[in-house]
């Protein structure tokens, strides 16, 4: 098998995972070597699928000893298996690095033999990549959860991030679809790499990854997980994976395409979680535990809360700002920056970014309105945001919000 | 404040351009348009050039406020048509607003100004992803690039930092200038005075661009494919000199 073989199998094997980030980092160039990182990350082109390609994102191997129903490289699967060398890496890491096509390396495995000797294998690269390579790049590798921790004390002093996957949102879900998975092994490891974080030590933090769709947890479930995850293992981000069906197995959902709008929303969510000072109960609820798939969870809540609305531009606070449906971070510390200088109008609005088409309903400025006061209701705000939505949903997704329509 | 019907040329640099648009705010003058010495005036085109040369430049540099000077150089790179008018506009509402220039989006003309550095910005920091170096005999790394603005020495102040230890030549194709670095520090030159005619690759140059080109292939997933979404992060414009996609074309 040569090495082109080789690639595109790891590589083919590695794509599902959903991670590409290259920021949080400040290396800077030593007198010796090659690289340096870029604090807000660079993305160096962009797949057929639309998503960025900053990193070389390969497995070690497709290997695994593991036989989780929703993987490519379960066990049971008859494929192609390859297992790179650590020199081998090293070599095409450099130079893609060389020619700007990569930020770095994102290296994965499966699982072989165990987890400790997996372990070493990605140390054993990195290791050689970091020190007789010289590279200064960005890294992300794995951790394997069950790796002994002084494992993951080496790795972590040698790479930018670490991640370990939670895959499923409850045990559950793991006992269903990953019976060789437990997800205290991955809770391990993420507070380990919490405990000893530093500047030094995986210092663009860690993140991990769900699965979305492969099992039936509401996105209630998953909201909380992600909250919980945030909130204990002070991570980065939560990645969410539309579950592509690559098996077949009795336990696992009959979908032609993956969830991508249902992706979305959680995603959509994720950013109120982190940025806009929403708690999981705001957007989501027991009795209300999926995400309406035709309007985004922003404006769902907004709507929900119509009696807080409208909101003057010129008066009410940050955090109220945050809540408004069009507005974002920057556009909202514009106007706060802003107002002490001039009276904003709408005009103003429009320049400083705000999406005036969504915003307009839930907001006045010196008072006014911009729309007239007997159209002040949910169903018509409701409708119209849905139709502007649709302009901007690509075809596949217009397909699957069909189905609910 | 007094309008004048005057196009005031300037020697093609930022600094003195800056020294004019000093000048110009201190006797109070509103030109009609400010261009580089390479402009062809039209035929009713009133054009002056002024002697800057006793004019100390650097004291007049040393007074502007660090983001301040940033935004106009920033500006002096786009491609916009009107850049120096609006250079000058900006410079004079930063005099009256001080740093509190970059809050005023009320004024139109701030507003247009604060938008264009955005685009060079946005633009830059783009081509810091898109640009595809190549190998040449001796390990001298090769790039071409197309850009609106013209940002190759903001590019390249990325790459002096990222590749130190290279040799590398990078050329803006619409402008015909290269920039060579030679691992202490990159100088721009005029593409006309080089003689690049013979670049020739390394030997093993086309194994790592197929290498490349299957990984790119690779790593999309078929089941979510979105050309719209991709077009929108990486515009047609600069496919050329993207090697995974040139042959999309």
């Amino acid at each position: 098998m040569n090495l082109q073989e080789k690639l595109i199998i790891l590589a083919d094997s590695a794509k599902y995972d959903a991670s590409c980030s290259s920021s949080g980092s400040t290396r800077n160039i030593k007198s010796k070597g090659l690289g340096n990182t870029f604090f807000s990350g660079i993305c160096h082109s962009f797949a057929a699928d639309g998503r960025c390609i900053s990193l070389l994102k390969i497995l070690m191997t497709n290997c695994c000893i593991f036989d989780c129903k929703y993987c490519l490289n379960r066990r049971s699967n008859n494929i192609k298996r390859a297992i790179f060398t650590p020199e081998e890496i090293c070599q095409i890491t450099i130079n893609f690095y060389r020619r700007n096509y990569i930020e770095g390396l994102f290296l994965s495995s499966g699982i072989v033999q165990n987890p400790d000797y997996t372990m070493n294998l990605l140390i054993e690269t990195i290791s050689l990549l970091r020190n007789k390579y010289h590279f200064n790049g960005y890294i992300h590798a794995k951790a394997i959860p069950g790796a002994s921790l002084y494992l993951v004390k080496k790795l972590g002093y040698l790479v930018d991030r670490m991640s370990a996957n939670i895959e499923l949102p409850t045990d559950k879900g793991l006992k269903l679809l990953a019976p060789n998975k437990d997800s205290k092994k991955v809770t391990n490891i993420m507070h380990y790499v919490k405990e000893n974080r530093s500047a030094k030590f995986v210092s663009s933090g860690q993140s991990t990854q769900m699965i979305i769709g492969a099992s039936q947890e509401s996105d209630y479930d998953i909201m909380s997980k992600s909250s919980n995850l945030y909130q204990n293992y002070k991570l980065k981000r939560v990645f969410y994976s539309a579950y592509i069906p690559v098996n077949h197995d009795k336990n696992l959902p009959l979908i032609k395409t993956p969830p991508l709008v249902r992706e979305n929303r959680l995603y959509q969510a994720d950013w109120l979680l982190r940025y806009y000072h929403f708690k999981v109960e705001d957007i989501l609820s027991s009795d209300n535990p999926n995400f309406n798939l035709l309007i985004d969870p922003k404006a769902d809540w907004a709507l929900r809360h119509l009696d807080e609305f409208p909101k003057d531009i010129n008066h009410c606070s940050y955090e109220e700002l945050l809540k408004v449906p069009g507005i974002g971070l920057k556009g909202a510390k514009r106007i706060i920056s802003s107002r002490q200088y001039f009276t904003v109008t709408f005009k103003d609005l429009q320049k400083m970014g705000i999406v005036l088409k969504r915003a307009k309903y839930f907001i006045t400025c010196n008072g006014q309105y911009l729309m007239t006061k007997d159209l002040w209701n949910a169903d018509f705000i409701t409708k119209n945001l849905v139709l502007e939505e649709q302009k901007h949903t690509t075809d596949t997704k217009k397909e699957q919000l069909a189905l609910f329509l | 404040m007094k309008k004048s019907n005057y196009i005031y040329i300037y020697p093609n640099d930022f600094t003195s351009l800056i020294t004019l648009l000093g000048e110009l705010a201190k006797s109070k003058i509103l030109p009609l348009n400010i261009q580089d010495k390479n402009y062809i005036p039209g035929l009713f085109d009133k054009v002056i050039e002024l002697d800057l040369s006793p004019l100390n430049t650097p004291a007049i540099i040393s007074h502007i406020d660090k983001n301040i000077l940033n935004t106009l150089f920033y500006l002096y790179l786009s491609n916009h048509e009107y850049k120096e008018l609006i250079m000058y506009y900006f410079f004079l509402y930063s005099l009256k607003f001080k740093d509190k220039v970059f809050f005023h989006r009320d004024i139109n003309i701030v507003d247009k100004a604060l938008k264009i550095v955005k685009y060079v910005q946005n633009e830059n920091h783009k081509l810091k992803g898109f640009t595809r170096f190549k190998e040449l005999k001796r390990h001298i790394l090769y790039a071409e690039i197309t850009c609106e603005n013209n940002i190759i020495f903001l590019l390249s102040n990325h790459f002096k930092k990222r590749l130190k230890n290279e040799f590398w030549i990078i050329k803006d194709v619409k402008r015909n200038i290269l920039s060579i670095y030679d691992k202490k520090d990159f100088y721009l030159v005029d593409a006309n005075n080089c003689n690049l005619k013979e670049i020739i690759l390394s030997e093993e140059e086309q194994e790592i661009e197929d290498l490349w080109k299957s990984f790119y292939k690779t790593i999309g997933i078929k089941e979510r494919q979105n050309d719209r979404c991709r077009l929108n992060f990486m515009p047609k414009k600069y496919w050329k000199y993207i090697l995974e996609v040139s042959d999309e074309i």
